[in-house]
């Protein structure tokens, strides 16, 4: 630690320049990743509720429709399935309209279809559900969205390719100019470490003060970050609640675990504060051991 | 001891540093090394410490055959020598313990061990009483005087110098060369110098070198080109 120190304040603004430098990509890359996991986690909710609902024939029989009901149960690209008889048509009829009597008057539950609302576990299986629906005997109507579903299916792998690509490019930006700033304090010490190698010094004894300073800057940017970030996701907490009202869960499928994002929870907060802090000292010591290579070849 | 046989370098461009020069000193020897600049003389260090490879030929360090294509111990190999620069390369963020005891720090010794051999050194350079003295606050001798604290310190028993007097007046150059009788007969001595009064009132083995060549091997030589 005295070493670290010392090193620091020997070389004031190379380690202020890192640090800052650090402490930009990580701020960053932490709001840009859990901005992406709540989006992820919105346009997988989102991605729930398109549905295809199937409104059969007054005549149907019960026992057809609930052998279409469950064939779509067993395809396995239905996530939940709802029947709607023609009674309970009715009340929804009845209470949408009550208050209009003459409308109620006018309708009788013999008149209006039994329907089944299906929800798909993917978008991409509506068109499919659709068409084997449309296959189906005693159907009168197949109704879903296609051109919003399409719309969702192009936004949502979009913003997925769009992310990945900024991220990778995140990183490595901050590893390069890392490199720099550290190639910057290692230049002023190149003669030390000439001298160093010929004193019979190992890689690992030349490169120890560098990787242990950049993680001490790593893990300090990493804390600063997430300090920040946790300070504004309280400032910012009664907008969320109001913006993701009627929201009740937000999770995101990590390693087949749901992670509850929402509402925010501490797992979800340790999980990303050992992430950021992971990371800063993964692109930390990766930038300083690439650079100290340049001079490791006396 | 250090052989070298029959050792040619040639660099990529053309020119010639050694041409076919071959020569052994035993341990504990004290050896000048004499000649115009560019004769050779440093390329024939850096080959001890293997920071230049021959073309041809073979050299051997203390038993290490450095020329080995399957040589695999050159941090061992380097942990035997000290070097000594013209320019003194002391590191200026360390004070002059600090600077001596970096050549114990990489070979992993314990800090008691460090303490005591750091102390018995300076003493032995006249630097007894700067350990906590920074270079910018030191004289070229001091300097000098430091680097050579670093080079003998420990288990180094081959010295390389290159002209370590070449930047230091007259009499500094003689008081540093007095440290370097001190350790005559207890090392390996390799002196690399330009300076004709040292080499003849030493009267020890003079290797000279011309355009690449050793041209006259002296048991007892003086400064002759």
């Amino acid at each position: 630690m005295k070493e670290i120190w010392t090193s620091i304040r020997r070389t004031p603004y190379q380690s202020l320049s890192a640090f800052l430098i650090l402490f930009f990509t990580l701020f960053l890359s932490l709001m840009l990743f859990v901005s992406l996991t709540f989006l992820n986690s919105i346009l997988s909710y989102l991605e729930t509720k398109p549905q295809v609902t199937v409104y059969f024939q007054t005549k149907t029989p019960e026992t057809q429709i609930f052998k279409v009901r469950d064939e779509l149960m067993n395809s396995g690209k239905v996530l939940n399935l709802k029947y709607i008889s023609k009674n309970e048509a009715f009340n929804i009829y009845k209470q949408l309209n009550k208050d209009n009597p003459l409308l109620l008057e006018m309708v009788s539950a013999d008149i209006l279809p039994p329907s089944l609302e299906i929800y798909a576990k993917k978008p991409i299986f509506l068109p499919e559900i659709a068409e084997y629906l449309k296959k189906q005997g005693d159907i009168d109507e197949v109704q879903y969205e296609k051109d919003i579903i399409d719309k969702l299916l192009i936004l949502t792998n979009t913003i997925r390719r769009t992310s990945l690509i900024f991220f990778s490019y995140l990183i490595i930006m901050s590893i390069l100019v890392l490199i720099t700033m550290i190639l910057f304090k290692i230049a002023l010490k190149e003669s030390e470490i000439t001298l160093l190698r010929l004193i019979g010094a190992t890689n690992f004894y030349i490169r120890k003060p560098y990787i242990t300073e950049s993680l001490f800057l790593g893990i300090t940017a990493s804390v600063l970050s997430f300090g920040i970030f946790a300070l504004l996701v309280l400032y910012f907490n009664p907008f969320l609640q109001s913006y993701l009202k009627g929201i009740t869960t937000l999770s995101v499928d990590v390693f087949n675990y749901q992670l509850i994002i929402w509402p925010l929870n501490y797992i979800f907060f340790t999980i990303v504060f050992i992430s950021t802090l992971i990371f800063g000292a993964i692109i930390a010591s990766a930038a300083s051991y690439i650079a100290t290579n340049k001079y490791l070849k006396v | 001891m250090i052989v070298f046989d029959k050792v040619t370098k040639k660099f990529p461009l053309g020119n010639t540093a050694l041409s076919d020069v071959s020569f052994e000193i035993d341990d504990n020897q004290f050896v000048f090394l004499v000649g115009q600049s560019g004769a050779g003389k440093t390329s024939i260090l850096k080959m001890i410490t293997q920071e230049i490879k021959p073309t041809s030929g073979s050299i051997i360090v203390d038993d290490f055959d450095v020329t080995d294509k399957n040589f695999s111990q050159k941090i061992d190999l380097r942990r035997k020598i000290g070097i000594i620069f013209q320019d003194f390369k002391v590191l200026s963020d360390k004070n002059v313990f600090e600077n001596v005891a970096v050549s114990l720090k990489v070979i992993g010794a314990d800090q008691s061990e460090i303490k005591n051999d750091v102390k018995k050194t300076l003493e032995l350079v006249g630097l007894s009483k700067k350990e906590t003295v920074f270079p910018v606050q030191l004289s070229a001798g001091e300097l000098q005087r430091v680097a050579i604290a670093r080079a003998v310190i420990g288990d180094r028993n081959i010295i390389l110098a290159d002209e370590p007097t070449g930047n230091l007046d007259p009499k500094t150059a003689w008081d540093i060369m007095k440290i370097f009788k001190k350790l005559e007969g207890k090392r390996t001595i390799i002196v690399a110098t330009h300076n004709t009064d040292i080499v003849n009132s030493f009267q020890k083995r003079v290797l000279v070198l011309k355009e690449g060549k050793i041209i006259k091997d002296q048991r007892k030589g003086g400064y002759e080109l």
